[in-house]
């Protein structure tokens, strides 16, 4: 059973978070890397997300609730993860790595779904558990955590076949490139402002000069 | 139709006019009622408390002496001061010191013309002495022409006046006096059981008692008669205030005790009601005080036992402690150290270094508290200033062990006054809390020095009110120094306006009150309804969410409760909704354990008939 891998697309991930060392092995052996599962797996993320801030129950909700925002939870899942995508790319193309834009996508997207499903776990927990109980959701929380973390290195040492030293340094950096990645993101979009709001000035400029 | 058209015109516009002149009626309130909602976001509420009256030392005019007459001539001879009957003798007395004053000018003016007439007179004889040389001049000496000198104005001799000796208005001693202001007055005592008002007049170094309807006389207290040296002590800037009854003493004389903190003379002063100093508290021996830091008490509260609890604000220990016969005890309840990263990171390196580097580390110390009050099964109450940086231990209520018993009651520590900071050019305002009070009932009172607010808790510290503002009019405070309160009524001290505020309770105060009281002698379902009335009046009103959910809790209708603690309570939900389940669970047993197996036996069936097929598949290829 196990070396049977001609499986469909959307039971790789599952295999993958269950043979944490190998599954990316032959992941990468049968090239079975798909970008429709990825996405879907980011989506899952960003709801999951959503449903956290909404579902989980009273007790255990920490969230300032009076106002729903959308955005923040976008920025926080989906921007998030293509900012951890393209940083890692940028940053191992440069060490070695023999990964791709794609295959980095769709392994980073495989890791998160032990954190997912806990979480989903956890939201369903939290809205039948009291307070004295919260061990359980820690535990959960950090059990799912965990996972997706060990999955997480596990896969980028396969995609760029690095050492565990050496994916755990590339990872290190590959936030800091996320952190400068989104300094010149914020920067660009506060320049674009700029542009914008100078060009619609010299409209308006226009508009009353010729009083059209 | 077009007549129809105008007569409901000019109704309509008849109506709109009168409605105008109903509202503007309530904007009596010089301060906007605000509650804080689950979240910590204020919300605009109905106000508990309204103003009633500002009294003033003018509005109380005539303070009497406590003192007998017999021990106000006494404390006259002792002290070089002069005794007086009433206001009209000193003003005699002063006419006549006045009247003597005018004589003794116009007696020295007549002195002056007595020598000009001597010397008129001397003139006249030289005169009469040259003419008579310049006649025959021969064989006599010279005599020169006298210079002239003028006849001088007659004046009369004035009548005989009696001598007075002048008496400075300080110096007079009056068994009334006249109360024109308090000046800095710091503290305020309401004694329960006779309902009379003790005020701290510390600039004028003095007591004033009155009932606490301020009707009656003032009586002032500023002379003490001291037994031991047969002397007279007086008060320096008092600036706190403690009375105790103890009703096992048989003498009645003896049974209600003054506790004065006499600042500036550094001790406190315990007097029986009539004056008599029986005690003094002065600075411990060295070996238990810092002989460098002053002793100069600001507040004093006394327990049950007599054991004296002094507020020092120059010792972070806590506050002093005596026993009932005035010997140091022991330092009590003192604040934790706040908690910043510094001295986390002190802490650290003090664990690791040497103690000869450690110690010249800065001490963490924390923040000496400024006031306190007990209650009357002996918990100490206390409340210290928030600075910038120090927001720990803001109000404690601690336990006769010093230890604070508000930490542990709910998930998180609890917030005190405003509960946001707030920044207006350039300074930054947080509530700042310099009193509490508790009343027999347990409501807890603090008194925000910052904005001039009274902020109302329950015992178990959820904010009933907000009352109180700053600013001038009636109702706002500038400095306020104290609060108390008495029946329905809470009096407020304003040190910069020299006036007590006080303020009566509105009808919806007394619903909130009334169902609080209701819940509290455990008739869970006669509150109900006080409650329901609270929510009808303001839907925002936090607290009357979490009564009624107790009610309900307390009722058995667990769900109904939950929805009442929703986003109100956590405690609350949490132990609703812990109840809850577990009546679910035992309700739906049964549907569990059959679902459970429907669902077993569905599986491994399933399970089975997939194998089947499988091997099936395989024998087939």
């Amino acid at each position: 059973m196990r070396f049977d891998l001609d499986m469909p697309a959307w039971k790789w991930p599952f295999y993958v978070a269950k043979h944490p060392f190998e599954g990316f092995e032959d992941l990468r052996w049968k090239k079975a890397y798909n970008m429709k599962v990825a996405l879907v797996i980011v989506l899952c993320l960003f709801l999951v997300t959503v449903c956290q801030h909404v579902m989980t129950g009273f007790l255990f909700n920490t969230t300032y609730v009076k106002i729903f925002n959308i955005v923040p939870l976008l920025v926080q899942t989906i921007v998030l993860f293509f900012t951890w995508v393209v940083g890692n790319w940028s940053l191992c193309t440069l060490f070695d790595g023999e990964g791709n834009m794609k295959s980095i996508c769709v392994v980073s997207a495989y890791a998160l779904v032990p954190y997912i499903i806990t979480q989903v776990v956890v939201i369903i927990a939290s809205n039948i558990l009291e307070r004295n109980e919260e061990a359980f959701i820690i535990f959960f929380q950090y059990f799912g955590i965990l996972w997706s973390v060990v999955l997480m290195i596990s896969g980028i040492k396969t995609v760029h076949q690095y050492t565990i030293p050496k994916t755990l340094i590339a990872m290190i950096f590959t936030v800091f490139a996320m952190v400068i990645i989104l300094f010149i993101m914020v920067l660009l979009m506060s320049l674009f402002q700029q542009v914008y709001i100078f060009i619609y000035t010299i409209y308006t400029e226009l508009m009353y000069r010729f009083s059209l | 139709m077009p007549k129809l058209k105008k007569i409901a015109a000019i109704a309509v516009s008849a109506l709109m006019a009168v409605s105008t002149l109903g509202t503007g009626a309530f904007a009596d309130q010089p301060y906007d009622g605000y509650n804080y909602d689950w979240w910590g976001d204020p919300v605009p509420s109905q106000t508990g408390y309204v103003v009633d009256r500002v009294v003033s030392a003018k509005d109380l005019k005539t303070g009497k002496r406590y003192n007998s007459v017999d021990q106000l001539k006494d404390i006259a001879e002792k002290t070089g001061k002069t005794f007086f009957n009433n206001k009209e003798e000193y003003l005699e007395h002063q006419a006549k010191y006045e009247a003597y004053d005018k004589y003794k000018d116009a007696y020295k003016e007549y002195e002056d013309y007595l020598e000009d007439l001597e010397k008129y007179n001397e003139y006249l004889e030289k005169l009469a002495a040259y003419e008579e040389y310049q006649k025959d001049p021969e064989g006599k000496e010279e005599v020169k022409k006298p210079r002239e000198v003028k006849k001088p104005e007659e004046v009369k001799e004035p009548e005989k006046v009696e001598e007075v000796e002048r008496v400075k208005e300080d110096d007079a001693l009056m068994p009334e006096i006249e109360l024109t202001t308090f000046t800095e007055p710091r503290d305020m005592f309401i004694d329960d059981d006779t309902g009379k008002l003790y005020i701290v007049d510390s600039g004028n170094s003095r007591i004033l008692v009155v009932n606490a309807d301020f009707s009656g006389d003032v009586e002032v207290m500023d002379f003490f008669y001291n037994p031991e040296t047969d002397g007279y002590e007086t008060l320096n800037k008092p600036r706190g205030i403690f009375v105790r009854h103890d009703y096992t003493i048989e003498d009645e004389n003896k049974q209600t005790m003054i506790y004065i903190a006499d600042y500036d003379n550094g001790r406190v002063l315990a007097v029986y009601e009539d004056g008599t100093v029986f005690q003094q508290f002065t600075k411990p021996p060295s070996e238990f005080y810092d002989d460098k830091v002053t002793f100069q008490p600001s507040k004093v509260v006394v327990d049950v036992a007599g054991n004296v609890y002094v507020c020092i604000m120059s010792i972070t220990d806590g506050a002093v402690m005596f026993a009932p016969d005035g010997t140091f005890s022991n330092y009590y309840g003192a604040n934790r150290v706040e908690q910043t990263a510094q001295a986390i990171a002190n802490k650290f390196w003090k664990t690791i270094l040497s103690r000869e580097v450690a110690a010249n580390f800065i001490q963490a110390v924390p923040m000496e508290f400024s006031n306190f009050d007990i209650d009357d099964e002996g918990f100490i109450y206390t409340v210290t200033e928030a600075t910038k940086d120090t927001q720990t231990d803001i109000f404690k209520k601690m336990n006769p062990a010093g230890e604070n018993i508000l930490i542990n009651l709910g998930f998180s520590e609890y917030t005190y006054g405003d509960a946001a900071s707030y920044y207006y050019k350039n300074t930054t305002y947080r509530s700042s809390i310099n009193d509490v009070d508790v009343d027999e009932n347990g409501t807890i009172r603090l008194l925000d020095y910052t904005n001039g607010r009274v902020f109302e808790y329950t015992d178990e510290c959820d904010l009933l009110f907000i009352y109180g503002g700053s600013g001038d009019q009636k109702g706002l405070f500038k400095a306020v120094s104290a609060v108390e309160a008495y029946d329905d009524i809470v009096y407020v001290l304003d040190s910069a306006k020299q006036s007590i505020t006080t303020f009566k309770r509105t009808e919806f105060g007394d619903i909130v009150h009334e169902a609080m009281s209701l819940y509290n002698e455990g008739k869970y379902e006669e509150s109900r309804g006080p409650w329901n009335e609270v929510l009808t009046r303001d839907s925002n009103y936090w607290f009357a969410y979490i009564g009624l959910g107790n009610a309900e809790l307390s009722q058995g209708n667990y769900e109904l409760a939950m929805d009442y603690f929703y986003r109100n309570s956590r405690s609350g939900y949490n132990r609703a909704f812990k109840q809850f389940r577990m009546e679910f669970v035992r309700s739906n047993f049964n549907t569990f354990i059959i679902i459970i197996a429907v669902v077993v036996v569905v599986g491994v069936v399933l399970s089975k008939v997939i194998k089947y097929m499988k091997k099936k598949k395989a024998g087939g290829k």
